[in-house]
């Protein structure tokens, strides 16, 4: 099994991104499985999925393993350790923080038996309110040996929220950030040693999301519409850039792989726009619009739909941007050679409130194309389809009876294009304890929103 | 001192079990101690996951919880911190979600 060693000399991940391309394709692909909002009492947990596909398993779930309390709201999840630490023969990737959005938690899971990894320590989430203030866990990177992770809310819910930092004990160290002045609310962020550079985004204070997505908090401001450029080593926001109706609720961040690179893209989500922000010539954040998803009209609502640009990234080879547009419910590629004007190269719908594809391999899809992880080599794209629980329970409320599903598209990387696979798909309404929700994605090795080249 | 009062909680979608919950109780608390699993997540009013409807009665809950006014003018209160004021009648769990969410895009706006 590549466990994304490279070579035997060094530390976890590739030499460059560039060399991570070449590594094995994936066999193993993990993802979050969630009961909260579902009616089955039972906690999250990570599910092993073989991808694999020699092997008689292909396309199942092969191992569980199960979080030590109900409620956590499993949701994204990061590593110990990543390329960044490559040149480390003492560092390894071995754990995957797995942080619960509603308990605080943050599970901390060895995956030295990749096929079934284990729950190997928890940190308390009312552990981490009493000694930093700070709740809702979301984004996890690797610092070197530490480790921060971006927190939607104080101890009480409400925002800013801040960044946690953990030790490589998996200890409280305490809050990473000299000064959060600057920050209405946050969610993820995406940093640049090399360019001393951090970018966060916002979505709102957990008192908002927490209970579900209403008109009339975005009408009080209740949500984010800003995006942050940090001062990395000062650890404080060098500037912020507030987007106005066009960049309602700012979500995932990706900076290109290359290092050397200062571009990456980011979407509001509830505008649905991608942006694109670089470092010009006199070291000034950019930032600009290159691609705007019309909202349509749906017979029957008063008001108009939004496409909900809920997650975005980047290939390895920094030349194609997907993302997923989760109440339309189509995934789209888009050429970025010419960085300032993305062309459209492929698209596929999977479920999604417009009903273009209900039903897809014989499966009739709950919700739409929401979490999406890249192949290293940039040719396989898996998919699921729940968003939030109580999101889901808005907007696709069958999915907590009839769980979420995955799915693979194949993507061609020499002309642009995108196919569904007909022959993989894993459906978790079909999990041994219910039907259950799949979100995010993380290979073993290492994938392309997991790793950042110093 | 004398004791907090005590209030009479049914649960209706659970075979209409009753137990005595003390004022300074949640009915979550006293749920899970009588064997009635109900979704739990936060356990401080913050996350919605516990939310069910009050039938009848009234219950205290603390300001700023995660419901929003539309949910708590649907009758719903978070069990994980509702503690009773007076004999309550409770439906609790997913299946008593109906109306807890909706999709904004298709409710006209006000
Ligand atoms: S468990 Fe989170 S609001 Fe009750």
């Amino acid at each position: 099994m590549a466990d994304g060693n490279g070579k035997a000399c060094c530390g976890p991940g590739y030499a460059s991104p560039a060399e991570a391309i070449t590594a094995d394709r994936e066999k193993l692909l993990y993802t979050v499985a969630l009961y909260v909002g579902t009616g089955v009492e039972k906690p999250d947990y990570l599910a092993t999925v073989d991808v694999d596909p020699d092997s008689p398993t292909y396309s199942s779930v092969i191992a569980r393993t199960e979080m030590q309390q109900i409620g956590d709201e499993l949701h994204h999840s990061g590593w110990n350790a990543c390329s960044s630490c490559h040149d480390d023969a003492s560092k390894s990737r071995r754990f995957l923080l797995m942080p619960g959005v509603r308990s605080s938690n943050i599970n901390v899971i060895d995956t030295s038996d990749a096929t079934n990894p284990s729950v190997h320590k928890v940190v308390s989430g009312d552990d981490i309110k009493a000694k930093t203030n700070l709740s809702g866990p979301h984004t996890v990177h690797c610092l070197g040996a530490d480790i921060i992770i971006s927190m939607l809310g104080d101890a009480d819910g409400n925002g800013p929220g801040g960044f946690l930092h953990l030790n490589e004990n998996f200890e409280i160290v305490g809050r990473w950030e000299n000064d959060n002045a600057g920050m209405n609310y946050n969610y993820d962020f995406w940093y640049q040693p090399r360019h001393n550079m951090m970018v966060s985004s916002e979505w709102a204070a957990p008192n908002t999301f927490m209970p579900g997505f209403d008109l009339d908090d975005v009408a009080a401001g209740k949500y984010g519409q800003s995006v942050h450029f940090w001062d990395f080593n000062g650890k404080t926001i060098s500037k912020s850039f507030d987007l106005g109706a066009e960049g309602m609720i700012p979500l995932e961040v990706r900076g290109l792989h290359d290092p050397t690179s200062n571009h990456g893209y980011f979407a509001a989500t509830l505008s649905s726009n991608v942006f694109h922000w670089w470092k010009d010539d006199n070291g000034e954040i950019q930032l600009e619009k290159v691609i705007d998803i019309p909202t349509i009209d749906v017979e029957g609502f008063p008001v108009p739909m939004p496409s909900l640009i809920t997650d975005i990234l980047i290939s390895m080879d920094d030349k194609y941007l997907y993302f997923a547009n989760w109440l339309h419910g189509d995934l789209r590629q888009y050429d970025i050679t010419d960085r300032s004007n993305p062309k459209m190269t492929g698209q596929v719908w999977l479920g999604g409130m417009l009903g273009k594809a209900p039903e897809v391999n014989g499966i009739k899809v709950q919700g739409a194309p929401q979490m999406i992880q890249l192949s290293l080599d940039g040719k396989r794209l898996y998919v699921t389809t729940s968003l939030f629980s109580s999101w889901d329970n808005q907007f696709y409320p069958d999915m907590k009876d009839k769980g979420a599903q995955m799915y693979l598209v194949d993507c061609d990387v020499e002309n642009g294009g995108m196919t569904i696979n007909p022959d993989f798909v894993v459906d978790f309404g079909k999990e041994p304890n219910g039907p259950s929700r799949c979100h995010e994605m993380r290979y073993p090795g290492g994938d392309v929103t997991s790793d950042i080249w110093i | 001192m004398a004791d907090p009062a005590t209030h009479k909680v049914t649960v209706a979608n659970r075979g209409g079990r009753t137990f005595d919950v003390r004022e300074d109780q949640t009915i979550l608390d006293v749920c899970e101690a009588n064997g009635v699993i109900l979704p739990v997540a936060c356990r401080y009013g913050g996350c919605i996951t516990c939310a069910g409807r009050l039938v009848s009665g009234k219950v205290r809950q603390p300001k700023g919880t995660a419901l929003n006014k539309r949910q708590s003018q649907a009758g719903y209160i978070l069990m994980c911190v509702a503690h009773p004021k007076q004999d309550c009648v409770v439906e609790v769990g997913v299946e008593s979600h109906g109306d807890l969410y909706q999709n904004p895009f298709s409710v006209p706006r006000k």
